[in-house]
């Protein structure tokens, strides 16, 4: 499972690469390896459909749908109303209030600090506090 | 319309009353909850259609806390895994206690964990769906939450309703929750084997179950000596 993370890690690093790479693959290959791991997030209760992987120190807001297939990265912030699926959120990253991202890939340290985002197939990236200053590209 | 809005109309559709609502606010919860419950509606449709498409048969199981809802299920699961490959879907607001029990009679499961919503609705079930490849599945058990309540809000576009209830519950478990017993298809009366030691009325439990739906089939079982599970698979027309 680490296996395809990192290499996913690798290939969005050469983000204008993106759309010739094999992320999409990637992401099949690893989420059919993903286990579930709940216990050790801070927040209310949200709704988990199996499978979810959350690293260590998550913090889930209100409101909050995750899964199936998704992980997110250790020190991560999810907001209240956000709805996850079939998504990779890397370590220390910011989903603000009422996102939802379905087969996304959020990069490691990202900030999409803004509310109101509903976007598919793409990879997220950046400190953005609004939606133009979001860097995105499609999967 | 303002967060603090947002948050006040959430907040009345998880109680699911719109007494609640100031006047201000009113007209815009109605419309909401009546949107949520097409939106649910919708998605059955589609759930059941998506079933219906790879010959797939589905149940949908309800009922009160430690009615015997996951027990019924091993059993009929430990019966029916050599003959069907199964999909359990087992719905509770946290752990995956009831998912690990029937897994060990050879079905797959997927636990979902609702968290404070206290039923399965039809997105959930949805989005299961969409990341499945249905063909591997000839049966799918939905568990609900446990509870007599919330189900009734959120059909999930089965094929059945089974509702599940029990000696230990008291006789009168069935008039005092009509709603579920209205748009179920099968009654199962569980614990019978305690029925003499409680001293339970279950005739008025069958009878109460009738008079709210006349077209319901009551069964009674015990899912701990194995009483009337063949014939409780039958009428699944399993």
């Amino acid at each position: 499972m680490k296996e395809e993370l990192i290499k996913i890690e690798e290939l969005i690093g050469n983000f204008d690469d993106i759309e010739k790479s094999n992320i999409k693959e990637l992401m099949q290959i690893f989420f059919k390896k993903l286990g579930n791991r709940l216990e050790n997030y801070v927040g209310d209760y949200p709704t988990f459909i199996e499978p979810v992987y959350l690293e260590d120190n998550v913090k889930i807001g209100d409101d909050v749908l995750l899964g199936p297939n998704v992980y997110i990265g250790a020190n991560s912030e999810i907001q209240d109303y956000v709805e996850i699926s079939n998504t990779i959120v890397f370590d220390n990253v910011k989903i603000g209030q009422n996102f939802k991202l379905e087969n996304c890939v959020v990069g490691k340290d990202s900030s999409l600090n803004f509310k109101n985002l509903n976007t598919k197939n793409s990879v997220l990236v950046g400190v953005a506090d609004s939606k133009d200053k979001l860097q995105s590209k499609k999967l | 319309m303002p967060l603090k809005e947002n948050k006040e109309i959430e907040r009345i559709k998880e109680v699911e009353s719109i007494n609640l609502a100031r006047a201000e606010i009113r007209d815009e919860v109605i419309e909401t909850k009546k949107a949520v419950e097409k939106d649910n509606e919708l998605l059955a449709t589609r759930v059941h259609q998506k079933f219906k498409d790879n010959n797939i048969k589905s149940f949908d199981i309800v009922g009160a806390i430690g009615a015997g809802k996951t027990a019924l299920l091993e059993k009929i699961v430990e019966k029916l895994s050599s003959q069907y490959r199964i999909l359990v879907i087992c719905g509770d607001i946290t752990t995956r206690v009831d998912a690990d029990r029937i897994e060990k009679h050879k079905a797959e499961t997927i636990q979902i964990n609702t968290g404070r919503e206290c039923a399965l609705n039809a997105y959930h079930i949805y989005k299961i769906i969409n990341n499945k490849d249905l063909e591997n599945y000839d049966l799918v058990f939905i568990e609900n939450v446990g509870n007599l309540i919330c189900p009734s809000e959120f059909i999930l576009g089965t094929d059945m309703r089974l509702i599940v209830v029990s000696t230990t519950e008291g006789e009168w478990v069935v008039e005092k929750h009509p709603m579920l017993f209205r748009m179920s298809d099968i009654a199962v009366i569980n614990k019978i084997d305690l029925k003499e030691r409680l001293g339970t009325d279950v005739e008025k439990m069958s009878s109460d179950a009738k008079k709210i739906n006349p077209k319901i089939e009551v069964i009674t079982t015990s899912a701990k000596t194995g009483e009337n599970i063949e014939k409780l698979i039958n009428l699944m027309e399993l």
